[in-house]
């Protein structure tokens, strides 16, 4: 199939290399031309704009930061719609704000084009090894065609329900793991500061109620202090930002995760951005020992 | 001087009053016409668009709801920017995004134009009464027009800082007034829930360290069980969706505000929008189920 990638940084571009590999025409644009080096001696044609990408495809795969990026690339003078015939599916695999997304499927769909909102959980690591969690939202039909594709990104696909839901799956993801790492942060803190071994608490914690893939792999990394990311913090800041930005104008009270986003903030606002989302627990043992 | 205003609300009606009344000509325009016929009837003159407004006046002032009222009327179609010439000078009171204010600023500086967000607090009675509290951004150079018009309309004005300096300042206040009242209605759901008359506490803390103009005013509503508006609780969950966007851009943590903000989204979800803030103490009523004030 022809297919074209727009966003080739940290996630897209291995997720870019599987559909190559499995044998898929690439047709790619990118903002930054440094970006598209990586396929020189691969099956991927490079091309002067969206427009020219929307009308060589008949999917479209867009992966990059947030709602404005999503929106110039769909909608903007030189953007897909401009050169997209009827028929086209667009798979905005960011993670947006699912009333954008709704926005974004709606113009698409008065040109023709199919929209499907598809944004991914697992991270840089799930990228490489084709392991994301795919979680959509779009018509049936539109899903069906373009499965196939996902499944060659991601080890779990699935259809949430019309457009928009697969973004807001993707925010109660961005719920719990926000606040989960937050949670495991803390007791780590909390046992350190008791003077017990937090490496004890956890191996005692898996066995239980309270064992999670956070408590087991982020509290692995916590323990070991590898701040590599992962998961940048920025990103879940961002990510937070749309749930309460959601939860806004839905007028619902999300206490925890407005907590959790306080203390993302807080982690960008003292230089910890570039880092894993994990040095939550950096910035509370700071905040847990005199200056 | 002459004068335009645009925004003829809760707060704007009774503000443009009091400049017409000190003598200033006044041009109007508004959305909604009818929302501006009590002050044609004592004098102010009817435009057909901001443009007109701003054709006719040195200064213009608007007073209207969120960020993309105040971008529209000052460079949407027809808007002030066609019509302010080179000199004058627009003033917007409304309560808006500090990155707006400085957008707004930054685009006018072409024109040849000055702009001042100049927020206000002390709600509609502030307005009826002339005692609004004047926060303002932009070039202190411009104090000295400014001094006239806000002198009737408010009882203190500071200048802040730089263009969106006036908008910071009245985020903070918002911050601040608000959890304050949330503040007091959980010592009113403490009280009550204790078996105490809230009427008494509030009494009783009014004259001592933890005195003070919302325990006064909003805790005053809340033990008179008194829950019009005041201030309409819509309003500041507007203004807090604009400062918490503020403290995510500039990775500020404020936990408590984070949390003030979703007993607002309760609130907001419980259909007390249009009511008072006080309203705040039925949020926490309801996550008790028994015992009202």
């Amino acid at each position: 199939m022809k297919v074209g990638f727009i966003g080739l940084g940290l996630m897209g571009r291995p997720m870019a290399l599987h559909l190559e590999k499995a044998g898929h025409e690439l047709h790619l644009w990118a903002r930054r031309t440094e970006s598209l080096a990586p396929f020189a001696k691969v099956n991927a044609k490079t091309h002067a704009s969206p427009a020219e990408v929307a009308a060589q495809a008949e999917v479209v795969i867009v992966m990059v930061a947030d709602a404005p990026d999503v929106e110039a690339v769909c909608l903007g003078a030189e953007g897909l719609a401009a050169g997209g015939k009827p028929g086209l599916i667009v798979v905005d695999m960011s993670t947006i704000n699912p009333n954008a997304a709704r926005t974004i499927g709606q113009r698409l769909g008065e040109k023709g084009i199919e929209f499907v909102d598809a944004p991914v959980s697992g991270g840089e690591t799930g990228a490489i090894n084709a392991a994301l969690t795919v979680m959509a939202g779009g018509k049936a039909a539109a899903f069906e065609k373009v499965k196939p594709l996902l499944e060659k990104m991601g080890k779990s696909v699935t259809l949430i329900g019309d457009s928009g839901a697969g973004q807001v799956a993707k925010a109660c993801n961005q719920i719990l793991t926000g606040v989960g790492v937050l949670a495991v942060a803390e007791a780590f803190n909390f046992a350190a500061k008791s003077g017990v071994d937090p490496a004890k608490v956890r191996e005692a914690l898996l066995g239980g109620f309270a064992y999670s893939k956070i408590l087991e792999n982020h509290g692995q990394r916590m323990l070991d202090r590898n701040f590599k990311p992962g998961f940048k913090a920025w990103m879940h800041q961002k990510d937070l930002r749309i749930v309460m930005e959601e939860a806004h104008r839905l007028g619902l009270m999300l206490p925890s995760a407005a907590a959790t986003a306080q203390v993302f903030n807080a982690i960008v606002g003292s230089g910890m951005g570039e880092n894993d989302s994990i040095s939550a627990l950096m910035l509370l043992e700071k905040m847990s020992t005199p200056e | 001087m002459q004068l335009g205003f645009i925004g003829c609300g809760a707060m704007g009606r009774p503000m443009a009053e009091h400049l017409l009344h000190a003598g200033h000509a006044l041009s109007v325009w508004s959305r909604r016409p009818e929302s501006a016929a009590a002050l044609i009837a004592q004098g102010a003159l009817w435009c057909a668009s901001p443009a007109a407004v701003a054709r006719r006046a040195d200064i213009v002032c608007t007073n209207v709801t969120g960020s993309a009222d105040v971008e529209g009327l000052a460079f949407g179609p027809q808007g002030l920017a066609q019509g302010l010439a080179p000199g004058s000078l627009h003033v917007d009171f409304s309560t808006i995004a500090p990155s707006a204010a400085r957008r707004i600023a930054a685009r006018y500086v072409a024109t040849g134009v000055d702009f001042v967000d100049a927020p206000v607090s002390g709600g509609s009675g502030g307005a009826q009464s002339a005692t609004l509290a004047i926060m303002w951004g932009g070039k202190s150079a411009l104090a000295t027009r400014l001094q006239p018009i806000f002198e009737v309309l408010g009882k203190t004005m500071v200048h802040v800082g730089e263009a969106g300096a006036g908008q910071v300042a009245k985020a903070c206040n918002q911050m601040v007034m608000v959890a304050a009242i949330e503040a007091a209605a959980e010592a009113a759901r403490l009280a009550v829930a204790a078996g105490v008359d809230f009427a008494k506490v509030r009494a009783a803390m009014l004259h001592g360290s933890a005195g003070s103009r919302v325990l006064d005013i909003f805790g005053g509503r809340m033990a008179a069980r008194d829950f019009a508006p005041g201030v309409e609780a819509r309003l500041h969950h507007k203004d807090y969706a604009l400062l918490m966007d503020e403290a995510t851009r500039l990775g500020a943590p404020l936990p408590v505000s984070a949390a003030v903000g979703q007993q607002l989204n309760a609130l907001m979800a419980m259909g007390w929008g249009m009511h008072d803030t006080s309203s705040l103490l039925r949020v926490l009523e309801a996550g008790t189920g028994t015992d009202r004030a």
